[in-house]
Parts: C-alpha cells; structure tokens; sequence
C-alpha cells in the first residue's frame, strides 16, 4: 500500500523494504528534538513540544519545500511542511507522462482550490477511494488569513484517516502544515502536537 | 517520497487487464495460438448447475479462493447499497448460464474500468465500470464475458499450465514467489486487499481463453435478448479512452510491450462484431435497457464522476465524460468537464473551466458544487456581485456544505 507522507509519495513498506535504510547504511528518520527547529527549505520555523522523526530526503524524489515528520511511522501518522512552494510547482515529483497527476500550484488558488489540489493528492498518490471535507474555514496562518481544511479518507488498505491542513499563499508561496493519521486513536493524539506547531509556525527573515 | 518505488508512480496497466487480459495475451500469441475466431455456436459451458471440484488440486484451489472470498465480502471499499448490488446479482443471473444461480458478485469502489471472475465463481466489479457502461447491455456483455471464464474453467485450466511451467505446487507459494510487483501490474495498485492482487496474477488468460470468454459470453448474452453489437462497443470505448488519456500525457498507449506486437484488441472488435450479426436472430427484438440502467445508476452517478474525475486524467475523462454525452448533456455532465479542465490547470484551463461551469448552472440539474465553483471563477474576473449571487446560490442549495464558512466570507466580504 502507498502511504503519502504527505506530499511525499507513499511509502510502500514491503517495496521499499528492498532498498531502504539498514542495505546502505543509514537511517530513514532522524531525530527532531522539542523546542524551535526549521523545516522544508529553511524559510519556516516552528516550535513542537514533543521529539518527532523527520523523514530523511531522498535525494531524486524529494521536494525541498516539502518536509515529513512522523510519530509512529507514516502509515499511522505524518506531520508535512510545505514551506514556499512556487507558481507551477507540484507539492510531489510526477513524471510528466504520468496518466494521473496531482494538480500544480498556482499562485493564484482560493482556498477550496488547494482543497481540491490536496484531494487528488491523496486520491492519485495515496490511494484514497473515498475522500470526504468535513470543513473549510478562514484561519490565520503565519500572521495572514488563511485556511483550514479538514478531512477524512478510506484508502485502499482498508483504513480510514483523518487529516487536517492549515495554510495560507504568501508572495505567491504556498506555505502549509498538515497532519494525516489513521483516524482512530493517531490523529486524535497527534492533534495537540500539531495546533502547538501550527500556533507558533513563523517565516524565517 | 518513495523514488525508490517507482512501480507506484504509474498506474496505467490498471485499466489493460479487461482489455488484454494481462499481459499474458502477447506472450500467448507468440507462442503460436492460432488466431481464428471463436465462435460463439461451438462454446459450451463446462460446468452445471452446483459446479464442485473433485479433483485433489482445484479442491485446494476452491478452499484458498473461499478465503479470499472472506476478505472480499468484509472489505469496507465495497458499495453495499443493496438497489444496486440486487442489480448486479440480478444481471449475472441472467447471463451466467448454467451457473447462473451460483454466481456471488461485489461491487468495489475503485476508479476503473475492470471486472474480474475467481475460480470459485465470485465476480468484482469495479465501480468505474458503472461508470463507463452506456446501457444494461454493455454492463451485461461484461458480466457475460466475466461468467465465461468461470462456465469455461480457464482457471483451473490456467493454473494448472502455470504449475506445469514453473513447477510450484501450491497456490501459497507461487503467491510468495511472485511477489507485489506481480499484483501491482495485475490489478492496479489501487487494491492491495490482502493477497487478492498477489493470487489473481496466478490466473493469466491466454489470448485464446479471452477469445472464449467473449464468445461464450455474447452467446449468453444475446440469449438473454440484449443488443450482442453492444459488447464491440464496449472495447472500442476502451480503446478510446486509453487513446484520449495517452494523448494528453503526450505519449502512446501501446507501451510496455503488451499491445506492440500485434494489433490484438483491433482484431478482437472484428471478432465481436462477426460474432453479434452471427448471432442475431432475424425478427427477433433485442434491447439495450438504457433507461432500466441509468434510473439503477443515477443515485451513484456523480460519485462515479467525481471519483474518476479527480484522478487528473484529463484524456480519460473528458473521453467518458463525451462518451456519456453523446445521449445529451446535462448540469452535471457540464459541471465535471469544468472539473477536468479546472484540474488540468494549463493555460487558459480557467477559461474553459468557468465557460463549462456557466453552462452547467443553465441546467436544473445542476449539482450546487457547479454554483460555488462558477462563484470563484466569477471572483477571480473580478466579477464580484455576480460572484456573491452564485455563492448565495450554493449556499442556499447546501446551507451545511463542509466549507459553508470559507464561502459565507467570500459572499459577504
């Protein structure tokens, strides 16, 4: 099953198990200690109140605006940054053969836009047969308006998720924090981690 | 993320399994398996009514298969709405022949056009086949065609030449000797229900055994009364619409080397073709069903839109979506073209999309997403008042849509 660690491609366990971690010689995940730490490219700093896992780039897939954290491991939960993402950039590396493709950002998108953006996200990538908005709100993000989007998803392996996205296009940057985890019990527990971070989420000078 | 799973980057095989049979069609070509039409006249079913094994290996087939069975049966991706699942049921009951009693048959919420038939006599539609179906009868070809395995036996008959050529002896370990990339290629990487991808890859139709199904299935088909030219039809929207999605992506749909060799598909229409005026009884009426299939269809029909048409296939969808409007375009038709080209998201993309949103709100049926999407596209023009107006719209239709609260603002601010 694929698993988007958020805007980062699924991770496939039993297919990536091959090539991953312990055959080179290093670690997937390095350590995130609490406190005040910057993410994605640099240009966004955020406080987090427990240690997470952050997802080791891969150096040909990897978007640098795009960040993944994890607690428990990315099919039950993920933390994702995506920190300035440009005009006619996709939150994910796609072949541009590909038959399905995530929509590109533009500049430009309203907020139920980038809802729709961040739902075929899931529903090419992640393997979400069902996707449901349970809201779409104004919230403030990083001293602007912005918004918050929450939803739930029934992927292929059988288990539902939840997810929550806040965000805000700033200079026509995308800039956004999402959490996604299996909606019974991760979620829940990751959410008090994830308003901590979204609360004091700040752009770098 | 996961560059180094590229398998899971493409999916464009998922569609080819109805079509080719996988890719075992090309490789049975090459080994000499003659080419002659199959005629529907010379297919008899062979199995009855109660079909059992007794034979020592299809038992331990059967008893594998009523496991996955239990994992089919208890999956939360199927659609349980009984109206519908009544009406598949009551469809292969139709066309199933001599097994027609036996059959079981599940509807799963999966985006593509496939539908598979297990040795043991259990069907899975996909859920992007309602989609795509024109009529009862086009829908009623491919369950014939999927019945036709089962009252041919190509499982078995398939398993037991895969066993001879690799000598494995059980199903459990051919299925770990294969691996997931065997399943990805197979059945799409949209299912991973538990093994079911892994085990199916052990049933590989030879070209000849889909020429069967095809002709044991337009038999029973038109038997039943249903329009037999419906079922060429079927594959020439397939074709298409593989056509329509590789052009958008700038590319050909005979890739990989399944459909490169010969020109299989093309001569299988031809086939189909010959086989519905062979077996069209002069005088006698056939039917398509058409209203019968769309008033079972209608409730789930915007789902099955909206499921395809976020996917970003632009090519595919616009395809179905004008396949479906060739009887007439309607508010939702109109507003999931919109959609693709919204999606889509080129240049001048916007413009298409809010004309395709302007004409879907012309229409009574007119779902409300179409008002909220014509109101942003309005906005971005600059066109605030007529904007307010088609919010207030929306919100009128669906005062608890999820994002009621984004919309209120746009409207009053």
């Amino acid at each position: 099953m694929r698993r988007i660690t958020l805007l980062a491609a699924a991770l496939s366990l039993s297919a990536c198990s091959s090539l991953g971690g312990g055959d080179y010689g290093f670690s997937e995940y390095s350590l995130v200690r609490a406190g005040q730490v910057s993410v994605g490219d640099g240009s966004m700093a955020v406080i987090t109140p427990r240690p997470w896992n952050r997802h080791r780039p891969i150096f040909f897939e990897d978007i640098r605006q795009v960040e993944d954290w994890t607690q428990n491991g990315p099919l039950l939960d993920g933390m994702s940054f995506v920190t300035g993402l440009k005009n006619g950039k996709s939150l994910i590396r796609q072949r541009h053969s590909a038959s399905q493709q995530v929509p590109l950002f533009r500049s430009n998108m309203t907020p139920p836009e980038i809802a729709a953006m961040i739902e075929s996200l899931y529903r090419v990538r992640g393997g979400a047969v069902d996707f449901r908005t349970l809201s779409l709100e104004p919230h403030p993000f990083l001293g602007t308006s912005g918004f918050q989007l929450d939803y739930e998803h029934l992927d292929d392996d059988e288990l539902w998720r939840r997810g929550r996205a806040v965000g805000a296009v700033i200079d026509g940057r995308l800039y956004m924090i999402v959490l996604d985890a299996a909606k019974s019990h991760y979620f829940d527990a990751a959410l008090p981690d994830f308003e901590a971070v979204d609360a004091s989420a700040r752009l770098k000078a | 993320m996961c560059g180094r799973c590229p398998n899971f980057t493409d999916n464009s095989l998922t569609r080819r399994s109805l079509l080719a049979g996988g890719a075992m069609g090309a490789a049975a070509l090459h080994t000499g398996v003659a080419e002659a039409r199959v005629r529907p006249e010379d297919m008899v079913p062979l199995v009855g009514p109660g079909f059992k094994p007794t034979d020592t290996d299809e038992k331990g087939l059967w008893k594998e298969m009523d496991r996955v069975e239990e994992e089919v049966a208890g999956s939360n991706l199927l659609i349980t709405d009984p109206k519908i699942t009544g009406y598949l049921k009551s469809l292969i009951a139709t066309v199933g022949g001599p097994a027609a009693q036996d059959f079981r048959i599940y509807l799963a919420r999966i985006p593509d056009f496939n539908a598979m038939m297990f040795p043991t006599g259990f069907a899975v539609v996909f859920s992007g086949l309602l989609l795509r179906m024109r009529n009862e009868a086009q829908l009623a070809g491919v369950i014939a065609h999927e019945a036709g395995h089962f009252l041919r036996r190509h499982m078995i008959r398939s398993w037991r030449d895969e066993r001879r050529k690799t000598d494995i002896f059980s199903v459990a370990a051919m299925a770990a000797g294969l691996g997931g990339a065997a399943a990805g290629a197979y059945l799409g990487d949209y299912v991973q229900l538990a093994e079911l991808g892994t085990i199916l890859s052990l049933f590989k139709y030879s070209r000849e055994m889909e020429a069967e199904a095809d002709a044991m299935g337009i038999k029973n088909m038109a038997a039943a009364g249903y329009a037999p030219m419906e079922m060429s039809d079927i594959w020439q929207q397939l074709i298409g619409e593989e056509d329509a999605s590789a052009r958008y992506r700038g590319k050909h749909r005979h890739k990989g080397g399944i459909f490169d060799t010969h020109p299989s598909e093309g001569s299988r229409m031809v086939d189909l073709k010959a086989d519905a005026i062979e077996l069209t009884v002069p005088g006698r009426k056939y039917e398509d069903y058409r209203e019968r299939y769309l008033a079972t269809i209608g409730p789930i029909r915007p789902m099955l839109l909206d499921d395809q048409v976020k996917l970003n296939d632009p090519g595919a969808s616009q395809y179905v979506i004008e396949t479906l409007a060739e009887e007439g375009w309607n508010g939702l038709l109109r507003f999931y073209e919109g959609e693709v080209w919204r999606l889509r998201n080129r240049p001048g993309d916007d413009i298409r999309a809010d004309q395709s949103y302007a004409a879907a709100v012309a229409y009574p049926d007119a779902p409300a997403e179409a008002w909220r999407w014509h109101g942003i596209s309005l906005m971005k023009q600059g066109r605030t008042g007529e904007a307010k107006g088609a919010f207030a719209r929306y919100l009128q239709m669906k005062p608890d849509a999820p994002d009621a609260a984004w919309v209120r603002q746009m409207a009053t601010s």
